[in-house]
């Protein structure tokens, strides 16, 4: 490769390193082109032959001093982010670098300036697809770096620069240093700085589609969105219960000036230990589940049913509305649930039908459905009956002719999306005072039968409606379940490979973006547990029964203590080179040997200090230095050496 | 005269050790460089991010970044411990100046190629960079060595030196070799022996005898490679050694040079050193003359004909080492060089 293409690739690999700045929303996409369009323009110069000064090193001088106060500006006024000017900054700084390269030489610099980009880039990032990006970029930073290495080698010796060959030794240094990266990647501690909030991103799709409001004066349309919104795995014994998952949302339980909103009551810190927070109070058969979500505007969407959360990081709020919940982090977020199929509040709670205007054809409709029942559950059961039974749902998707009240869904139209059903149900049930609300959230979800998760996208949201029948908040659904989401036909392959891809992004997530200190401490304690109890179980079969020993388990546990144990022995007793060990046994006699120094300089320095020690080794080393440097090694002699060794030793 | 195949020794390069310390020389067997500095500073400013943020994708580049850290060196230190070095074909190596040489770099590892090595020591002429010894592979590397002083010359280390493969540290190994050289003495140019060979030619011009070129001319003890044929068998056994008849046609196209070791008290080595330095330049220009040269030391004459390479004289010159007591030579007819004693006016010494 020559100069000319080595210089193409640096240029190369920092506007490379700037890419996922375009995805991640770190800085504004105009700073990125801008800085890929000027060195787009540096790398065809010099492709031409023309050398890196696209601008005069002496205006670029300028500009720099120029850009001292500017980037004060940047942070208070323009990106009022110290992140975002910062970024700019190394932006202009690698604009810079290539430039002042003809003035002299910065290759270095220049390298630790791209991978201040590229930790810039990766810092934001989430996607697995992350990963691609760091191998790719590693792979030519290593390449870079070997080269540099080279140069300075070849500068060193004031010789002409010879190009050494260094894609396959970069590729085969990458693979080694990413398992190595590998293995310390879940060892490193997790210890967080419990001061810093850490980085957050507005990830991409980090806008909700569950609006703080429900207003059916306004045009909706929700077009058909795949961002992965939460994953929720429960085992079998839970789905009977608990699935389809229900996520709730925000509830909306006000209706003012044509609008339906969430009550605002305060936000409240909710006392926990050890990230296990109560929220509510169990009643009939209970399940676990673990959720896995990216709080939207650091709202914690819990499944219906939720009493317990545990293995939270950092804190938890309720409010501002009653019962939604919030961690004020925006980072992937893993935790665990308990569910209830019944859950009461665990304060008493005073509970008021919503102020909505009723129409007598409201009324009268709504008291025609019901009859003669009287009990708030079956008047909400018969109303969702009524509802799903006379009314078609329109998709989300489909706009409708116009805007339309709630009262011309009921009475008129007898069509709408999910959100007209929740409401219309919750006016029905409030004209017979009887207290409901609508919640948003999400439902459903495609079950990942590779990983046994339910995962939930956007597309994915909905609305229902949740009646008070005296002790607590009971769900009611009335759009009708066949067009609820979810339900939709589905292309087989299409899934398949979708249920593939979740499921690497899945792992992605959940043991490299989530794995946190809990983790470690959790596989440590796995670990010891584990180990325990398998030593339980055998010493109790054992006592039982002698036979045990000759079982497939005691015999796999045996394997392995065995080979643990071989391994040890054999690390203990490994050969040691010869020149450790004699090196050892001039340790000890005060004299240090290491790379710089030959066996025969270190017997010359002991025969100064100790002329009879020096005069004992003197033959060991003679044969080990005729067993170092003849043409066939002597497993003899090098064993006789080993032997005389131990003498000496002893 | 008919020139003799001598090669004349080359001209002298800067030596590894003259001027500022080279960069890449320092005690103790690892340097942090300076972009390994920035890399270390950079990987430490990361981590401390990483733990303050708790975001994995930091995580994951501090991880990697360690991760090349280790790697380096791993690769550099396993690499050049399993590097050999042995010297080859020196045939001539003179004092003083570069002599033309073979290193056998061989990398033992099965795992690691090694890069960028630059081999330096005290004998050789010039830093050697070897681009790549490929694993359980040989590189073969001419070389000058230079050698300051004329004898037998012990190279038993030789300095490795590696930046591969990432630049961040600068290993060293000292290598073991066992590799002798004799170094033949410091040849000096002709005009310092110029006036000898006036006053030699003189000599000869005078001491041609008239007669038939096969007439004998004089006696002189036996010199390896004289042939049998030209021993005065009656002579010898009345010495009780081996004595050569020269004939006077020999006699003309031959140098006796006798070189006295003895070195007085109070006379430095160098002044020991520079008498055997013109004694090897004398018998060095009288070789591409194409003379015979005998050589008398004591206890031994060593003799290069016309045909013959003069090798043998300058390996003993080479190998003699000064006498404390005083030695009798026979300096008749002969070329005498002796540490302060004059020259010719060393004959009868």
């Amino acid at each position: 490769m020559t100069r000319k293409a080595r210089e193409i690739e640096t240029l190369l690999l920092t506007m490379y390193a700037a890419l996922p700045l375009y995805l991640t929303h770190v800085i504004r996409p105009l700073p990125v082109i801008l800085f890929h369009v000027v060195m787009a323009g540096i790398a065809l110069r010099v492709a031409l032959g023309r050398g890196t000064e696209l601008i005069s090193p002496r205006l670029m001088r300028w500009l720099a001093v120029i850009y001292v106060p500017f980037y004060v500006i940047d942070v208070a006024i323009i990106s009022r982010s110290a992140i975002a000017a910062s970024t700019h900054l190394v932006l202009f700084i690698a604009i810079y670098q290539p430039i002042e390269s003809m003035q002299r030489t910065n290759q270095a610099q220049r390298l630790l300036t791209s991978t201040l980009i590229f930790i810039a880039s990766l810092a934001t990032s989430t996607h697995v697809t992350a990963m691609l990006f760091v191998l790719t970029f590693a792979f030519l930073m290593l390449r870079q770096l070997m080269y540099l290495s080279h140069l300075d080698t070849v500068r060193a010796v004031s010789r002409e620069y010879n190009a050494s060959p260094s894609g396959r030794s970069a590729a085969y240094y990458l693979l080694g240093a990413a398992l190595i990266g590998a293995v310390l990647f879940p060892l490193l501690p997790r210890i967080k700085n419990p001061f810093v909030q850490g980085l957050t991103s507005s990830l991409p799709g980090a806008s909700s589609t569950l609006g703080d409001s429900i207003d059916f004066r306004e045009q909706r349309v929700a077009l058909p969105d795949s961002t992965l919104v939460a994953r929720v795995w429960m085992d079998m014994e839970a789905r009977p219960f608990f699935a389809p998952v229900r996520l709730r949302g925000p509830i909306y339980d006000r209706y003012e000036e044509g609008e339906w909103k969430q009550a605002a009551k305060g936000l409240r810190e909710r006392g926990g230990r050890d990230g296990t927070f109560v929220i509510a109070r169990p009643r009939g058969v209970e399940r676990e589940a673990v959720v896995q979500l990216i709080p939207q505007r650091g709202m914690l969407l819990l499944p219906v049913g939720t009493f317990l959360v545990s293995g939270l990081e950092g804190k938890l709020y309720e409010g501002p509305a009653p019962e939604t919940w919030y961690t004020y982090n925006e980072a992937l977020t893993h935790f665990t649930v308990r569910m209830a199929y019944e859950q009461e509040p665990l304060r008493l709670t005073r509970v008021t039908p919503v102020s909505y205007p009723i129409r007598p054809e409201i009324a009268t409709l709504a008291q025609s459905i019901v009859g003669d029942e009287a009990r708030p559950a079956q008047r909400a059961a018969l109303i969702e009956r009524y509802l799903v039974s006379n009314f078609r749902y329109v998709p989300n998707s489909v706009p409708v002719r116009k805007p339309m009240t709630i009262e011309e869904f009921l009475l008129r139209e007898r069509g709408g999306h999910c959100e007209y059903f929740a409401a219309g149900m919750a006016v029905l049930l409030t004209a017979l005072d009887v207290p409901a609300r609508v919640v948003g959230g999400y439902y459903g979800g495609r079950l990942n039968p590779i990983t046994g998760y339910y995962t939930l996208r956007r597309s994915d949201a909905h609305a229902w409606t949740e009646v008070w029948d005296g002790t607590r908040w009971a769900t009611f659904d009335s759009t009708p379940p066949s067009l609820r989401p979810g339900t939709q036909a589905v292309n087989l392959l299409r899934e398949y490979l979708a249920t593939l891809t979740d499921s690497v992004t899945f792992i992605w997530d959940r043991y490299v973006l989530t794995f946190g200190l809990a983790d470690q401490v959790a596989l440590l304690s796995d670990l010891i547990t584990w180990t325990k109890e398998s030593i339980a179980t055998l010493r109790e079969r054992l006592a039982s029964d002698s036979r045990a020993v000759a079982s497939l388990p005691f015999l796999t546990i045996a394997a392995v203590l065995i080979a643990l144990g071989l391994v040890a022995i054999l690390v203990a007793r490994r050969r040691r080179p010869l020149f450790e060990a004699l090196a050892e046994v001039l340790a000890q006699h005060g004299v240090e040997v290491n790379d710089a120094m030959t066996m025969d300089e270190a017997l010359e320095r002991l025969r100064r200090e100790k002329p009879a020690v020096a005069d004992t080794l003197m033959p060991l080393i003679a044969m080990y230095e005729e067993e170092r440097f003849s043409a066939h090694s002597d497993a003899r002699r090098a064993a006789d050496i080993r032997r005389r060794l131990a003498e000496l030793q002893t | 005269m008919t020139s003799r195949a001598v090669s004349s020794p080359p001209a002298a390069l800067p030596t590894s050790g003259s001027g500022p310390q080279p960069p890449w020389e320092f005690k103790g067997v690892v340097r942090l460089t300076r972009i390994g500095t920035t890399y270390i500073i950079s990987t430490v400013v990361l981590a401390v991010s990483a733990i303050n943020t708790g975001n994995n994708a930091l995580y994951i580049a501090v991880s990697f970044m360690l991760g090349c850290l280790l790697l380096s060196g791993i690769a550099s230190k396993s690499g050049l411990s399993h590097l050999d070095v042995e010297i080859t074909g020196i045939d001539e190596a003179w004092a003083g100046k570069p002599a033309p040489g073979i290193l056998h770099v061989r990398n033992r590892s099965r795992v690691w190629n090694v890069r960028d090595v630059i081999l330096t020591g005290d004998a050789l002429a010039a830093p050697v960079l070897v681009p790549i010894v490929p694993r359980r592979g040989e590189k073969v590397v001419y070389s000058d060595f230079l050698f300051p002083r004329r004898g037998r010359a012990h190279v038993n280390r030789i300095d490795s030196y590696t930046r591969y493969p990432f630049g961040f540290f600068l290993k060293k190994r000292r290598l073991r070799i066992d590799s002798e050289v004799i170094v033949f003495p410091h040849i000096r140019s002709s005009e310092s022996v110029e006036e000898r060979f006036r006053a030699e030619k003189g000599e000869q011009t005078s001491v041609v005898r008239r007669g038939l070129g096969t007439d004998t001319h004089s006696f002189r003890d036996y010199t390896a490679g004289d042939s049998m044929r030209h021993v005065a068998w009656k002579k010898s056994a009345n010495a009780g050694r081996w004595i050569i008849k020269q004939t006077a046609a020999d006699a003309a196209r031959s140098i006796n040079v006798v070189v006295n070791p003895y070195r007085p008290p109070g006379t430095s080595d160098e002044r020991f050193e520079e008498m055997i330095s013109e004694a090897a330049t004398f018998i060095f220009h009288a070789a591409t003359r194409g003379v015979d040269i005998t050589l008398s030391l004591p206890r031994v004459n060593v003799r290069a004909r016309e045909s013959e390479s003069p090798e043998a004289l300058f390996r003993a010159l080479a190998l003699l080492e000064p006498l404390h007591e005083p030695v009798t030579l026979d300096g008749r007819n002969a070329v005498v060089f002796a540490v302060g004693g004059g020259h010719h006016d060393a004959k009868s010494a």
